[in-house]
């Protein structure tokens, strides 16, 4: 028997070690779509994390009673139903939003963070262990999209949430916010989050 | 042959039991799930279904007392407490080839017409503008724009949406086509075009122009049409 | 005539305009995972425009027919259970998400269980990528554009009909299939070259899909170029008087006034 880790464990391992963006390479489409600003890049986030929890807490409450050749599609149901309810609700309450992030809240039913979740952990752990694995791993992928905002933001208006952070003079570097500027600017950061992870490992290496 | 079947059947129908009493479960749990979901997004739709229907509606609406009367007239209003009557009408007009269809709204203060407000939209440079369009009762003059929605270039072609270049439109005459030039207007059916901008300037000016010309003949006669029927 | 015009603008803005993996982001995993090889990433690309368009011919379908508001099918069935006019209002619409990915599920089953038994040749060149292209983005992405232009439109007219959705499905299939058969053919060059070690694999994939991402936004404004002149040129052709006259009477047209709310005074 594999020993089972613990829900802190999971919640921690989500947050950097396996960050769901920069390590698994999981969930791009929203990554690059809706960063950039912050706004739209933190919405998107909080809808992510509100479909993992209840698709991983779902998941791991009916885990023993799923055979192999349902699963998915339990979860696909699932996580399609969730979806729709995070789709209305911002519709309903934060309407200019859910206009700007358009189809990219229904695309998160095939974003593979989540059924990837479901499958790995959350159909052979607790609810508690599913549940904190969901938190880390949403913490991840919020952490990793607002990285990507910052700099898209910053650089391409000026601003950070809408208040203005460099001066005024700033020629503002519209191709941050266009299409291109989302590939730069992953591509690189990536590039950078390698850079130091292999940095580190080759120093622990040498002690 | 037909012994060893005989020998081998009692343990295949249990098998086959088992593995059916399986597949009866599966069944069972996902119709219980599609059950509980379904009861749960006809919750969602309940609760939040008039909402969701009165943030379309209040769209398009909240901007009529503005593009009809001017900023400062609608907040006039709105601070004396009145509020406008706006009534939707769909529009058809017959071209050669085609059937286009408009969205008016028709804005009345005291039972007495005070202006239209037309939707429109159309292929902007990267994607499709959608504008409102503010006019007189008789359909004389512009009384506002404004952008609902568009995706030109930051910094360039999005500077549609800025009141300082929607402004120019206000006050100017509907029965000239207005025409964008590139340095200074001169005439007075002129559009100064955004630098680096011209496509989208054009753009708008364009759908402005085609609205105009497809409705005005229909709103004045809309409008002359109502006229007596408040007399009476 | 204007109709063709349509169909034309709709095929070069999904193609190359607004292409759907470098201007919407959709189908990145694969465009990342499975661009090392020019002929697989061709195989991909085929399967994938393959795919869109049957899901299109669904969504297209079971938008139209079954989930919109008023919809023929689900009116007609309804009809039986509640009195005519509750009927004519069912809205399903909230069902769509759901009902678009299982029909994207089961198509992409029958598709492969179908082309593995009549056509083993083509199962064996794009076969294999099938079962991938489930979770696709591109696929949920074309059906919900095409829901978009059905429900959110405002005019019931204005609403797509399914040439101009299979058109959009297709042609985006082929903008997905030029873009990872430009991205592979790059990568297979890349293979060569002395990239720092933190930057080989995805990230240099990434950057190298910006700059192509860069050259694929000189095609931006291509389209209102293109109206202008295919309408002129129809325009010409049926000697169609366009907007000279801006103060033309209202005898020119037809006028169909619908007021919605019935609560105007006839005169």
């Amino acid at each position: 028997m594999v020993d089972q880790p613990t829900p802190l464990e999971r919640f921690v391992q989500g947050i950097l070690p396996e960050n769901p963006v920069y390590r698994q390479l999981l969930g791009l489409c929203p990554t690059l779509a809706v960063t950039n600003g912050m706004k739209a890049a933190v919405t998107m986030s909080c809808a992510v994390a509100f479909v993992l929890l209840c698709a991983n807490v779902i998941t791991s409450l009916i885990r023993n009673l799923l055979k192999p050749h349902l699963r998915i599609v339990i979860f696909t149901l699932t996580i399609a139903t969730f979806v729709t309810i995070a789709d209305r609700f911002l519709a309903a309450y934060m309407y200019q939003m859910s206009k700007t992030l358009g189809p990219y809240i229904p695309l998160i039913i095939v974003n593979c963070i989540i059924i990837c979740r479901c499958e790995v952990c959350a159909s052979k752990q607790s609810v508690l262990t599913a549940a904190s694995d969901a938190l880390g791993q949403s913490i991840g992928f919020a952490l990793a999209l607002s990285s990507i905002a910052a700099v898209r933001e910053i650089l391409g208006t000026g601003m950070f949430f809408g208040w203005r952070v460099l001066p005024i003079s700033w020629p503002d570097w519209v191709i941050m916010v266009l299409p291109p500027g989302a590939f730069l600017t992953f591509g690189i950061l990536l590039g950078t989050v390698n850079w130091i992870g292999s940095y580190r490992s080759e120093k622990s290496g040498n002690r | 042959m037909v012994k060893q079947n005989k020998i081998i059947e009692p343990e295949a129908t249990g098998m086959l039991k088992s593995k059916k009493r399986g597949y009866i479960l599966q069944a069972w749990l996902v119709l219980t799930l599609a059950l509980c979901f379904g009861a749960s997004l006809a919750g969602v739709q309940l609760t939040l279904g008039p909402t969701i229907e009165e943030n379309k509606i209040n769209e398009t609406r909240q901007k009529v007392p503005e593009l009809v009367l001017g900023a400062e007239k609608a907040q006039k209003i709105e601070e004396q407490g009145q509020a406008l009557f706006i009534e939707p009408h769909t529009i058809s007009i017959e071209k050669p080839g085609k059937k286009i269809s408009y969205s008016v709204y028709e804005a009345r203060l005291n039972e007495e017409l005070i202006g239209w407000v037309l939707k429109t939209a159309g292929q902007g440079y990267a994607d499709k503008i959608e504008l409102l369009l503010g006019l007189d009762p008789q359909a004389k003059t512009i009384t506002g724009l404004f952008i609902l929605e568009q995706k030109e270039t930051p910094g360039l072609g999005n500077k549609i949406i800025t009141e300082a270049w929607r402004k120019q439109f206000i006050n100017k005459d509907t029965g000239r086509q207005l025409i964008v030039v590139k340095k200074g207007t001169k005439a007075l059916n002129e559009i100064d075009a955004i630098t680096g901008a011209t496509i989208s300037s054009r753009a708008v000016t364009g759908l402005v122009n085609t609205a105009i010309g497809d409705l005005k003949g229909s709103l004045v006669a809309k409008a002359s049409h109502n006229q007596p029927t408040k007399d009476e | 005539m204007s109709y063709l015009i349509d169909i034309i603008l709709i095929a070069v803005g999904a193609a190359l305009i607004n292409n759907f993996v470098l201007y919407y982001f959709v189908g990145i995993c694969p465009f990342i995972g499975v661009s090392r090889r020019v002929d697989m990433a061709f195989g991909m690309g085929c399967a994938v425009t393959f795919v869109i368009s049957i899901a299109a011919f669904l969504s297209w379908t079971i938008t139209t027919y079954v989930l919109m508001p008023g919809a023929p099918l689900s009116k007609w069935i309804a009809g039986f259970f509640v009195p005519a006019d509750v009927a004519a209002k069912i809205d399903l619409t909230i069902l769509s998400y759901i009902v678009y990915i299982f029909a994207i599920a089961s198509s992409v089953q029958f598709v492969e269980m179908y082309v593995r038994k009549f056509y083993p040749p083509l199962y064996k060149s794009f076969g294999v990528f099938l079962p991938l292209i489930t979770t696709n983005c591109a696929i949920l992405f074309a059906c919900l554009k095409i829901m978009g232009n059905i429900i959110g439109v405002d005019n019931p007219a204005d609403a797509w009909d399914l040439g101009r959705s299979l058109t959009l499905a297709v042609f985006g299939g082929v903008g997905f299939t030029i873009a990872i058969v430009i991205m592979a053919g790059i990568r297979e060059e890349l293979d060569l070259c002395d990239i720092p070690k933190p930057f080989q694999g995805a990230a240099i994939t990434l950057v190298v899909a910006g700059i192509l991402a860069m050259a694929f936004m000189g095609f931006t404004g291509v389209d209102s170029g293109l109206q202008k002149a295919l309408t002129s040129q129809a325009g010409a052709s049926t000697a169609e008087n366009k907007n000279a006259d801006i103060n033309v009477g209202m005898s020119k047209f037809i006028i169909e006034n619908q007021p919605i709310d019935e609560n105007i005074p006839k005169g």
